[in-house]
């Protein structure tokens, strides 16, 4: 397992590593959580408007995370990089708020292949057509190819911890994210062509 | 090495974790075989491609619902503690889970009252007097705001926080309140609720100003850290001067002082 690096500000001061914290908040700190909320939100958040495209929900999903955190804080180890545990959670999260919403769907739509299929609002991300359209072409890949794309492009995660993460041996994660990254091509191109055409 | 083994090492090859080695492995390979190297290529572009989806920011309303449950749960497992070792005096089995009784009272009462006001809007009537409701129940959340901010427990100064937010349009003694809290509230969480609550007050005369003023008392970290963000996003200029004070205090966290140099430098931009 990777030892996780400390933090080293310009003063030379060490700050408390995530793993330093997260034991803290297991040994009755709860307090301490509130550092690991403020490094770890913003890309939880990204996260899971990633994978949802729904602002709300992902905002919903965060907090659930740290909820979650504070009711299995006993359990926490320390023996992976922090990050990895909670991406544990967080993907949990997921599939709890998948289940749930494919739950309340009419049962036609429960067998889709993926959700958030509807075209979500040109303000989601504004950052240019470009944007939009890899974003679309990432909405077009089945949730589970999607969320190994994410976890892998975003999350500053590696293969080993992504298989930790998602229970799997490492070659399969190599190789499903090779089949995510040749989809997501493919499905990018269909969509340029069909915009050009 | 086969196709399979070299496109095994593809991944790796796109962050850069992957060996000298392995990337002349794969070099090569790709000079041989013209179907891996254009799938390589294709993965080149589409991984590059994803690095334009930009990353976005939470709303102000997620770190005051953070700071909220974890006060509650603080509350929680102090009053666990107490009713445990209540319970081990009387010599009885510690039974208490974690509750937020206080909290869900005053919230619930909350809920009831904003409730039935909603309630009364959305039953129609006249115009004249749905305005009237209307400013009936922004009333009466800047009362409960101002109630809950008087409390002596943290939990239920943060729930007033967050009721003084849903005013559309707070009254000065709500505003002063806020401000109040933001430099003189003896619990961080409820200061770090109090400017994120000020945020969507941004430009009511007074607010920029008095947060300002509040970056040269406050002292905790996380705290110093939403005030710089929310003056940076403001854009305001006269937080230059405060900012330069604040770095050449030389009394900062290393976090801190990187952020308030930036926030300088976005200030200037």
């Amino acid at each position: 397992m990777d030892a996780e690096e400390p933090r080293r500000g310009k003063t030379g001061h060490m700050s408390p590593t995530d793993n330093e914290l997260m034991e803290q908040v297991r040994d009755g700190r709860v307090e301490r959580l509130a550092v690991l909320f403020e490094r770890y939100q913003t890309m939880l958040y990204n996260f899971f408007l990633r994978l949802t495209g729904d602002r709300a929900a992902s905002e919903d999903l965060v907090q659930e995370v740290f909820m979650r955190v504070l009711k299995y804080r006993a359990g926490y180890m320390g023996d992976s990089r922090f990050n990895v545990w909670l991406f544990q959670i967080a993907r949990n999260a997921h599939v709890d708020h998948l289940r749930k919403r494919k739950a309340a769907l009419p049962l036609d739509e429960r067998f889709a292949e993926t959700p958030g299929r509807e075209p979500r609002p040109e303000t989601v991300y504004e950052d240019g057509r470009e944007a939009e359209l890899v974003r679309r072409a990432l909405d077009r890949l089945p949730a589970p190819k999607r969320e190994i794309l994410v976890l892998f492009r975003f999350q500053d995660l590696k293969l080993r911890e992504i298989a930790e993460i998602t229970g799997v041996q490492v070659g399969t994660v190599k190789a499903q994210v090779h089949r995510a990254l040749k989809d997501l091509g493919r499905i990018y191109l269909e969509l340029r062509q069909g915009r050009a055409s | 090495m086969t196709c399979d083994k070299i496109q095994e090492k593809f991944a790796d090859y796109l962050t850069g974790d992957l060996d000298e080695t392995g990337r002349r492995d794969v070099r090569e390979h790709i000079l041989g075989c013209a179907a891996c190297r254009q799938d390589l290529e294709d993965l080149t572009v589409i991984w590059a491609k994803l690095g334009v989806l930009p990353e976005e920011q939470p709303g102000g309303g997620l770190r005051h619902r953070f700071y909220t449950m974890l006060e509650e749960y603080k509350d929680g497992l102090v009053a666990e503690r107490k009713a445990a070792r209540a319970e081990a005096g009387r010599g009885r089995r510690a039974w208490l889970t974690f509750q937020r009784p206080a909290f869900a009272a005053s919230f619930s009462a909350v809920l009831l009252v904003a409730g039935a006001a909603a309630g009364w809007l959305a039953g129609g009537g006249s115009a004249l007097k749905r305005a009237t409701l209307s400013r009936e129940l922004q009333d009466m959340r800047q009362q409960v705001a101002l109630s809950l901010l008087s409390r002596p427990s943290a939990t239920e100064r943060i729930q007033g926080v967050g009721y003084s937010a849903a005013v559309k349009n707070p009254n000065e003694t709500t505003l002063a309140a806020l401000f109040k809290a933001v430099d003189g509230d003896p619990n961080p969480n409820v200061r770090l609720a109090a400017v994120d609550a000020l945020y969507l007050f941004r430009d009511r005369p007074g607010v920029r100003e008095s947060l300002v003023k509040s970056l040269a008392v406050q002292t905790y970290p996380l705290v110093q850290v939403a005030l710089i963000d929310f003056l940076v996003e403001v854009r305001e200029a006269r937080a230059a001067d405060a900012l330069k004070a604040l770095i050449e205090g030389g009394d900062l966290t290393p976090e801190v002082k990187t952020r308030a140099e930036q926030g300088l430098k976005q200030i200037g931009i």
